[in-house]
């Protein structure tokens, strides 16, 4: 049986519904299960769908696969701090936050302290005024200055400082929110990587760029759960136009055994798989992906 | 009303259920943390469910070519309460820990990139928090 994502808003539905079916005379039991369960199927909408959760990559991964590649800091694909204090509604910080959160990322990346302290003040600025204090708290902040210039301990820490705003806002049933800081994470770091590809491109970044194919199908589901909110709709009409484009990506899987050494406690996947992306696919992407970016932050 | 105090319970049952596997979810993800250190990089997320005996939790990804991912997977405040199995899209199973005394993390190294279904399910617990943590490394 699969499981159900349970949220604490149930604890208060439950509850009134106790009242409503107490009212009602035959069939009680098998009214209430149904109506728990469409609760339930609603709140893993919230969280996912149909019972399952996507997860969305971290975009650090891939800034690390750019950095790899020899390409060299870019300071013009960030998005400037200087428009942090314009992002008015709830739905632009928290994309933005995203989108800033990457930035952070991608400079830290690169030991670029001064400009990795910028794009801190910018994301704890938003997460500020996201209510995300206890994520970004003094302590956190202390501990990232203390240790600018060193790149794994800063990685270390944007990453708790990631995961502790995450963890904050689903404690909080704020879902929503978590989803669009990981929908802003996502959306710039493809467009880093279909800059770097236009310039210092290699068949990683290109594999890259074709592999979020399904990420991009898991972030629609995602962010559709949403979509009665007017804010969504043209970002969700931009993304399904993007995956449109992405379904001429080909994509073929071989499965193969995995190969399991049990005194280092690690597994080898070999199983195989191969994308095919034209260059015109690219491009294309590379264009739909610009227009979302400035959608969301001019 | 026979019936009234059977639905009640039930209700009554699940919320105090819930109370308290909140609760615990906090802890166990916190103590679950611990399996995720340098080298490798939390994901910056922690994916949780709420399971009771019969059910499982599915938590659908990619892990790319190239890399390197540690999967923890835990469950009450002791290591071992949670079998959790790796599959391909296809459903080919990759790897469960049930076959190794359900240990809590495991490493994934990665030829290439393919879309993965992690599944927990709790192992002899009635109920409780399933904490599935991802960390990766280049």
């Amino acid at each position: 049986m699969k499981k159900r994502f349970f949220s604490l808003t149930n604890l208060f539905i439950i509850p009134v519904c106790i009242v409503l079916f107490s009212c009602n005379g035959g069939k009680e039991e098998e009214k209430v299960e149904k109506q728990i369960n469409k609760m339930l199927d609603s709140n893993n909408v919230a969280l996912g769908v149909s019972g399952k959760m996507f997860i969305i990559p971290s975009p650090i991964q891939t800034a690390m696969l750019i950095q790899k590649s020899g390409a060299q800091y870019n300071k013009s694909m960030l998005n400037g701090t200087d428009k942090s204090n314009s992002y008015s509604t709830k739905f632009q910080k928290c994309l933005n936050l995203g989108i800033y959160g990457a930035d952070l990322g991608y400079t830290t990346l690169y030991d670029q302290t001064q400009d990795a302290l910028t794009y801190f003040n910018a994301t704890n600025k938003i997460a500020t005024d996201l209510g995300l204090t206890s994520a970004f708290d003094k302590n956190l902040i202390q501990r990232f200055q203390k240790n600018l210039g060193t790149k794994d301990s800063m990685l270390v820490l944007v990453s708790a400082a990631y995961r502790a705003s995450n963890d904050f806002l689903k404690n909080n049933e704020r879902n929503e929110e978590a989803a669009l800081i990981i929908a802003g994470g996502w959306i710039e770091t493809l467009n880093f990587a279909l800059n770097v590809q236009k310039t210092k491109g290699n068949d990683d970044i290109k594999r890259r760029i074709a592999d979020q194919k399904n990420t991009l199908k898991n972030l629609i589901s995602l962010l559709s759960a949403y979509s009665g909110n007017e804010e969504y709709t043209e970002l969700l009409q931009k993304l399904n136009d993007l995956r449109t484009e992405y379904d001429k990506v080909e994509y073929k899987y071989k499965f193969e055994q995995p190969v399991t050494d049990e005194v280092n406690k690690t597994t080898t996947i070999t199983s195989k798989s191969d994308v095919v992306i034209s260059p015109e696919n690219i491009q294309t992407i590379s264009d739909k992906i610009a227009a979302i970016r400035t959608l969301i932050t001019a | 009303m026979k019936n009234k105090i059977l639905i009640a319970s039930f209700l009554i049952f699940n919320i105090s259920f819930l109370f308290r596997a909140h609760a615990q979810c906090d802890t166990i993800a916190s103590v679950c943390a611990k399996h995720i250190l340098a080298p490798y990089i939390s994901d910056g997320q922690q994916y949780r469910a709420l399971l009771m005996a019969d059910q499982n939790a599915e938590f659908h990804t990619t892990f790319y070519g190239g890399g390197t991912y540690r999967i923890a997977a835990c469950s009450g405040l002791k290591d071992g309460n949670l079998v959790l199995s790796v599959y391909d899209d296809e459903r080919n199973l990759l790897f469960t820990n049930k076959e190794y005394k359900n240990a809590p993390y495991w490493d994934f190294k990665v030829k290439s990139t393919l879309d993965v279904i992690l599944e927990a399910t709790l192992d002899g617990a009635q109920s409780g928090c399933a904490v599935v943590l991802i960390g990766f490394k280049q």
